[in-house]
């Protein structure tokens, strides 16, 4: 009985990192960026494209990581668009993001015919050829750790790996504090003689190369190739656990894995026949996050100088 | 000669940067011209594919209508989220408004038997209620709980989508089938002559009249001239009265509009409840005028989102999201011709086109230095 | 002022060019397309399949295809009056979810040739329409029957994207096929609720494979690709839907229930060709017509002798000597 309720425990666990990676990478993105004072609401097409870069170049290439690298590349490319609208020519932030989630998406599509012979889905990659899988195999068989490890690939180490690097360089790093200082008072930060421009810069592509490799987490790890209805709404999620986590690394983490928690407690009470139907459970993740956001989190502000572009005082 | 080119470029650069209306222009251009590329370089004539577009929206009345008709829910959504950005609120719930709008219309049309006159107008009202509270109820949790609007609206979109789902479901609801909800009443029904062209004697008298046969196979409805006059209601409310006053107010500075002895909270609430009503109303319409029920959804179906685009390409002016949303409209039913022959194009670069649009729209200062930059080489001739 | 004049011009010819000329070109030759729903074209799913049978007929037939995708239930009309305005011979809806659509343009358009798939309208059919349904329970009755007797468990599973009657008939003629091979099994059914969500599919086979399932069929779209990602990882077995989707997963994907949407399209033209259109009816494909089946590719992991005992079930389902179910009620008529 109690083998049962813990096994079962164990496979929500499993399900659960699988589901917060590609979160966690995205948001960790939003998080670089927002912090550094530009808002970054293009996650969503930054993600489609590095999901789009990576399976295709894990298709071509075969070799997982390069392929992983090409999407972070893809995305920072997106990244770099961004930045350039917002940093370089004080653009509309939430204008410029909107853009590049059309542009991303329509891209995506675009390469992927050209590239496999006019189909949008890219073929898929053989399991060898995908992400390794760290711990298969380690633990014995039917044990509990087995169970939440045995298949996950190392996209999900890598994810908790980079939130304390993330979190690591944001707090205990001067770079870090110049980071979060140009988002918090540019005119300030820039007296000082720290460069907002290439600070803003830096960061949203980061951004970008983050919300890349989400989107690879989810083509060369989740499932192994990419088809246009991949991402669906997991860009817009991830910006949601980004506020959630008031907009620290550490918060954005514990964000995604409550939501991919929920969608694992989804698909756990599935199997049963219940009584209420499934589209009410299927809204549990949802609802559980505007319960937790009510009763446990509160006010949550984004940094000063977010959404602002920043205009360098004419000296002359 | 050289001076007339020279006054030109100095009028055009007036006109696009001191004017928002020439500068949208020259981002649609721009983007236009971005679009074109991508269609050249996968090997399609962009001219062609142009071309098709072009005639694909105005070559007959039958295509003018379902470009109205298509850009209808886009001016209403997009006035929902205009409207928000206003009063300093960003409203991405407008596709879950826009669900509650249309399930509610779908179940006041159905369940009520009303007479023709009243029973339209109370279906919408209804509609607008319920989504007004859904959207007002993202703007009672930030007021009361402090929760970023962006968040709950977002989770709120995705209970709106299983929700409708879950009513279709319900016995009742459900049309025997299983996919679908029971249609509404003919009482309900907006499409103009919609009996009437169906009925044997509908056919007979439009087969003779070619016109009008083409006009009415599009489910014409009043739709559009209702989201017109939304968006004139909405400027007026925003730039004509004291609460539009108030609502915009909090948005341009929050802790001076309390200073100024504005209730924050309260205000927050109105605005998103407005917001929702529009978005609503968007659903509503689509139900009322086209579509007549609600079926089940496996993915949101985009006038939401897209209606985040068209408020942005309106600079969220409310008059402005009449013209963003038919453009909108236009690029989205004209782009799916491109895929027939002649031109067999991927739909997606409609994608790219409205993309690129957007993108430039988010920069003026990068067409303000392209274009004095000609100015100055202009002048030195 | 030359210069204004010829502009004017030049812009009033344009505008004159652009609303006078209403239809397009017609090309020679009979033209046949298609409108998907909002599944895309490249689905992987039926809407490909369709569209493979259409290019199947162009090179059989010298026809001109064409297809127009749909991003909303609203674009259903638009796009099937832009086919019709484009000249086309033979306009398809692919999906029931065009049903009243796909009646109501026929009513309008009496000359002008329609047709449906997975839609039926009975005897309510106009006589300028098509109505294409098939028999899914048919090849889910064969491939729960090679799941039944392959299973070494005693459990197997069953996915499906979201619940209604045309999902059904793959849950329940599977569950019959599982019963009639292995009355001691246990099926494991759940929905996703979607038929996009990949990591949700995976995560419900890896809970099924958990309870001891060892096959796993999804009748499920996007879904599936994540419940064969499943299969690939534990080593387990998944069975594949609509097309053969061995190539998914070569060592895992032991058969697949094959609706073939592109040989009834390629039927349904080479009737038109002929001159034979079968308007006003409904064109049933199952077992005896050659519209559903099991993959090919089959015999690569199914054990040989089992294959000979589905040919056996096929010809008794063709005979009539079975008839599956494809609803909950004819499912619990059929245990009795």
């Amino acid at each position: 009985m109690i083998e049962t309720i813990l096994s079962n425990i164990a496979l929500i666990i499993g399900t659960t990192l699988m589901y917060s990676t590609p979160l966690i990478y995205t948001s960790l993105g939003g998080v670089l960026s927002e912090n550094s004072g530009v808002i970054n609401i293009g996650l969503e097409g930054m993600m489609v494209i590095g999901a789009f870069a990576g399976a295709a170049i894990g298709y071509f290439v075969g070799d997982p990581w390069i392929a992983f690298i090409g999407a972070g590349i893809a995305g920072g490319l997106f990244g770099l668009l961004h930045a350039f609208a917002c940093v370089t020519f004080g653009a509309n932030q939430v204008v410029s993001g909107i853009a590049i989630n059309f542009l991303g998406a329509g891209i995506a599509l675009f390469l992927s015919r050209m590239f496999f012979e006019g189909a949008t889905m890219t073929k898929s990659i053989p399991l060898d050829n995908k992400m390794p899988r760290p711990l298969n195999g380690v633990f014995p068989d039917g044990s509990l750790l087995n169970i939440i490890f045995d298949n996950q690939y190392a996209t999900v180490y890598l994810a908790l790996l980079m939130v304390l690097i993330i979190w690591f360089f944001m707090y205990k790093t001067k770079f870090g504090l110049r980071l979060r200082s140009v988002g918090e008072h540019p005119t300030a930060a820039d007296t000082l003689g720290i460069n907002v421009i290439r600070i803003r810069y830096l960061a949203v592509i980061m951004s970008g190369v983050f919300a890349g490799f989400g989107g690879a987490a989810m083509s060369l790890a989740i499932v192994s190739n990419f088809r246009p209805t991949l991402v669906s709404g997991h860009g817009f999620i991830a910006l949601a656990a980004m506020i959630f986590g008031k907009w620290k690394p550490q918060g954005a983490l514990l964000a995604c894995l409550l939501f991919g928690g929920a969608q694992g407690l989804v698909v756990f009470l599935g199997q049963f026949d219940f009584e209420i139907s499934t589209q009410l459970i299927s809204m549990l993740p949802y609802v559980i996050t505007i319960v937790v956001l009510i009763g446990f989190v509160g006010k949550s502000a984004a940094p000063s100088a977010d959404g602002i572009p920043y205009e360098k005082e004419q000296k002359y | 000669m050289k001076v007339n080119f020279k006054n030109l470029r100095k009028s055009l650069y007036i006109f696009a940067t001191e004017k928002t209306f020439g500068f949208t222009l020259i981002s649609i251009f721009l983007g236009l011209v971005v679009g074109a590329i991508f269609l050249a370089v996968a090997g399609f004539n962009p001219f062609q594919a142009y071309w098709v577009m072009l005639r694909g929206i105005f070559a007959k009345p039958s295509y003018i209508s379902y470009t109205i008709i298509r850009a209808t829910p886009l001016i209403l959504t997009g006035l929902s989220i205009a409207f928000a950005f206003k009063t300093g609120l960003f409203n991405i719930g407008a596709e879950g408004q826009f669900i509650i709008g249309s399930v509610a219309a779908t179940a006041a049309g159905y369940f009520l038997h009303l007479p023709l006159l009243i029973h339209i107008p109370v279906v919408i009202l209804s509609a607008i209620l319920a989504a007004g509270i859904w959207g007002g109820l993202a703007g009672f949790f930030k007021a009361k709980f402090g929760v970023h609007e962006v968040i709950s609206t977002i989770m709120l979109n995705w209970i709106a989508l299983y929700f409708q789902n879950f009513l279709i479901y319900t016995n009742g609801f459900q049309k025997p089938g299983g996919e679908t909800s029971h249609s509404i009443q003919s009482t309900a029904n907006m499409m103009i002559l919609k009996t009437w062209k169906q009925s044997e004697s509908g056919r007979e008298w439009l087969l003779q009249h070619p016109f009008w046969k083409d006009l009415l196979r599009t489910p014409i409805n009043l739709g559009f001239i209702i989201a017109i006059l939304m968006a004139i209601l909405v400027w007026f409310i925003l730039n004509k009265t004291a609460l539009g006053y108030r609502l915009r107010a909090v948005g341009f500075n929050k802790f001076a509009a309390e200073y100024g002895g504005i209730n924050v909270n309260k205000n927050m609430i109105i605005s998103m409840f407005i917001a929702g009503a529009l978005a609503g109303l968007a659903g509503a319409l689509q139900v009322v005028g086209v579509s007549h029920k609600v079926t089940l959804i496996a993915a949101m179906e985009g006038y939401g989102f897209d209606g985040i685009a068209v408020a942005l390409i309106a600079n969220s002016n409310a008059l402005g999201c009449i013209l963003a949303g038919l453009l909108f409209g236009a690029l989205k039913y004209g782009g799916t011709k491109i895929q027939m022959f002649p031109v067999k194009a991927p739909s997606e670069v409609i994608n790219i086109v409205i993309g690129s649009i957007v993108f430039f729209i988010s920069i003026p200062k990068l067409i303000k230095v392209i274009l004095s930059r000609k100015t100055k080489k202009g002048g030195t001739k | 002022m030359l210069k204004r004049f010829i502009t004017i011009i030049v812009l009033m010819l344009f505008v004159l060019s652009v609303v006078s000329c209403g239809q397009a070109k017609k090309e020679s030759g009979i033209k046949i397309a298609m409108v998907t729903d909002v599944g895309g074209i490249n689905d992987q799913s039926f809407n490909q399949s369709a569209w493979e049978g259409l290019k199947r007929a162009e090179k059989e037939f010298a026809l001109s295809v064409d297809y127009l995708e749909s991003n909303q239930d609203a674009d259903y009309a638009p796009n099937m009056e832009t086919l019709l305005d484009a000249g086309n011979n033979l306009i398809w809806g692919i999906g029931f979810k065009m049903g009243d659509t796909i009646q109501e343009k026929a009513l309008e358009n009496p000359e002008q040739n329609y047709a449906i798939i997975d839609y039926a309208y009975g005897d309510d059919t106009p006589a300028n329409v098509v109505g294409v349904v098939f028999k899914e329970q048919e090849p889910s009755f064969l491939v729960g029957y090679i799941a039944g007797k392959m299973t070494k468990t005693n459990k197997v599973g069953f996915v499906g994207g979201m619940k209604f009657p045309l999902i059904e008939k793959f849950e329940y003629g599977f569950k019959a096929g599982v019963q009639l091979a292995n009355p001691k099994a246990e099926i494991f059914a759940q929905y996703a609720d979607s038929f996009t969500d990949a990591a949700k599919g995976k995560a419900i086979a890896n809970q099924m494979y958990g309870n001891g399932a060892d096959i796993v069929y999804h009748a499920a779209g996007g879904v599936g690709d994540g419940v064969i990602e499943a299969a690939k990882e534990q080593d387990k077995f998944a069975i594949g839907v609509d097309r053969d989707q061995n190539s998914l997963a070569p060592e895992h994907v032991i058969t697949s229930a094959m609706k073939r949407v592109d040989n009834a399209i390629y039927n349904v033209a080479a009737l038109l060709v002929k001159g034979e259109f079968p308007g006003g009816t409904t064109v049933v494909y199952g077992l005896k017509e050659g519209g559903v089946g099991i993959a090919p590719t089959s015999y690569k992991l199914v054990p040989a002798e089992i294959l000979e005992e589905v040919e056996g079930l096929k010809a008794k389902i063709i005979a009539g000597e079975i008839v599956v179910p494809s609803t909950p009620d004819s499912y619990t008529e059929w245990m009795k």
